[in-house]
């Protein structure tokens, strides 16, 4: 069936589109948070300190480490550069916070979540729906390069 | 074949990871330090006390004794600078709720029962939040002459068991 199989093309090159277009989004969206915490380190740092979670080592660590993974991971991925992994660091950074952010409301601390993109954020459900929505998206272009690579059944 | 392939993308994920940590430690190496010297917490004081200083140095500050004497006076207005769901949870006895943007966005409104000589305290929700800073020079540029802005904010009278009411 000719026209099934035309349909089918169509449809998975539309996917196609979408997902590129959500990977550079993606990627956009962690070199500008990075960039963010990256010239703004005292700033971060308060934010980082403010969770109560890490002793001071761990936090100097943080702010080091945190900024340039997410611009490193995400300049690579909107560049097609080992985007699996870099989808694989992502999602790792998003669980960790998914984790943070659970922890803090339970602890009931009212604090900026420091996640809020372009405009400031408390802890709470709208930060954890965001950050549960990322995950969802990262993981699904995760797994449509994988299937890309894996032989058809 | 997808294990191999998770191995494969693990290790550029370790070496990506790598790089990162590489570039972080070498951009901000005196931060890493202090946080290893344990002096973090003193320094980011100091930063804060030294931003402050440079965007409202004109703003008079308070305590928290100092705070919970103008209080008990009973002559001076407290306001609360943190968002209205917030406050609406908690916030000290008396306070109005006025965030920065309540001010921008309606302040000629909200202030206009209010004798600019009355003696005002601001305060947000911990030590390292600018909204009180905010408010207190958006209420100076009004015409309020004594303002004050209360560094400790809401953690540091709550954690005192002064005076709280919930939402009236």
């Amino acid at each position: 069936m000719p026209g099934m199989r035309l349909g089918t093309r169509l449809t998975l090159r539309r996917k196609d589109w979408l997902a590129a277009f959500l990977r550079l989004a993606l990627g956009a969206a962690f070199v500008y948070a990075g960039i963010w915490k990256h010239f703004y380190p005292y700033q971060f740092t308060e934010t980082v300190m403010a969770y109560q979670l890490l002793p001071q080592p761990l936090v100097g660590l943080s702010v080091a480490l945190v900024p340039w993974l997410e611009m490193v991971s995400g300049a690579l991925l909107i560049l097609g550069v080992k985007p699996r992994s870099c989808l694989l660091l992502i999602q790792a950074v998003l669980v960790i916070f998914l984790v943070i952010l659970a922890i803090t409301m339970l602890r009931g601390l009212n604090i900026d979540c420091g996640c809020g993109l372009f405009s400031e954020r408390q802890v709470g459900l709208l930060a954890i729906l965001e950050d549960v929505l990322l995950l969802g998206l990262a993981a699904w272009l995760y797994w449509l390069e994988v299937q890309r690579l894996l032989p058809a059944r | 074949m997808f294990r191999r392939l998770l191995a494969q993308d693990l290790t550029w994920g370790i070496l990506i990871l790598a790089l990162a940590l590489g570039l972080g430690l070498q951009s901000h190496w005196p931060l890493v330090r202090l946080g290893f010297k344990g002096e973090l917490a003193s320094r980011l004081d100091e930063w804060r006390d030294q931003y402050r200083q440079a965007e409202f140095g004109e703003i008079q500050t308070v305590n928290l004794k100092q705070a919970y004497a103008l209080h008990r006076q009973g002559q001076t207005l407290f306001i609360d600078a943190r968002p209205r769901s917030e406050f609406r949870e908690l916030h000290i006895a008396g306070a109005i709720n006025l965030s920065p943007e309540d001010l921008q966005d309606s302040g000629d409104q909200r202030l206009s029962g209010i004798d600019r000589q009355c003696q005002i305290v601001v305060y947000c929700g911990q030590q390292n939040c600018d909204a009180s800073f905010e408010v207190a020079e958006l209420l100076q540029a009004q015409g309020f002459s004594q303002v004050m802005a209360f560094t400790g904010g809401f953690r540091a009278w709550d954690e005192a068991g002064y005076p709280v009411d919930i939402a009236p």
